[in-house]
């Protein structure tokens, strides 16, 4: 699955370690997040929409 | 370290230390009793020991429990991966060795004792036991690092 993380990250000049701590993970899961080689769940996902303020599918798109 | 994580340690410690101070109070029963001569010292360790490492597997349940809520969904998934692949992959190590050991020919090998150079049927049994739960460490070990390397590449 790939997402923007990153870019929306950035846009917001976010460490990766702020991002951590908002979604109440390690700095270690945003990184695999970002590299799209972790998936989060449906609850994680959620909560990464609502810290970027936009819809899940803004955010994830399919491969 | 998160909050959550260092409560588990502090908790985790705090239960260990009690216990062992149980402990010494219960060796220091046992000593005071079969010294008057009114029980079996060696009947008596076994039940204290018994009890005791009871409490200790508990309490690692209980912080084990603990400590996996305390950490996040990812970290979670990596612990589960390397239970899974790591621990069967170790205990297909292990299981080939225990299929050898079950031929007749393996009672002419010559086997080493880990526990202090003891040759009796129990210290034999634990020495299978510890090698399987080394081997499955090993795995665990490896998947776990290897999941969590393949996860921070770029």
């Amino acid at each position: 699955m790939n997402n923007r993380l990153k870019v929306l990250r950035a846009e917001r000049d976010w460490s990766q370690a702020d991002l951590a701590h908002a979604l109440g993970v390690s700095r270690q899961t945003v990184n695999a997040l970002e590299t799209g080689r972790y998936d989060p769940s449906l609850p994680l996902a959620f909560k990464i929409a609502r810290v970027f303020g936009q819809p899940i599918e803004a955010i994830f798109t399919e491969d | 370290m998160a909050k959550g994580l260092k409560s588990v340690f502090l908790w985790s410690a705090v239960g260990l230390a009690a216990l062992i101070a149980l402990l010494f109070v219960a060796a220091a029963v046992v000593g005071f009793f079969s010294a008057e001569g009114s029980i079996d010292k060696d009947r008596a360790i076994v039940w204290v020991m018994a009890a005791f490492v009871t409490l200790i597997m508990i309490g690692a349940m209980v912080a084990g429990a603990a400590w996996m809520r305390s950490i996040d969904e990812a970290a979670r998934e990596a612990h589960k991966a390397a239970w899974y692949w790591g621990g069967s992959g170790g205990m297909a190590v292990g299981g080939i060795l225990l299929c050898l050991a079950t031929l007749p020919q393996a009672g002419a090998m010559r086997i080493p004792s880990w526990l202090d150079g003891r040759t009796d049927p129990a210290a034999y049994a634990a020495t299978g036991a510890f090698a399987m739960m080394l081997l499955m460490l090993i795995g665990y070990t490896v998947v776990w690092a290897w999941w969590w390397i393949t996860r921070m590449r770029d």
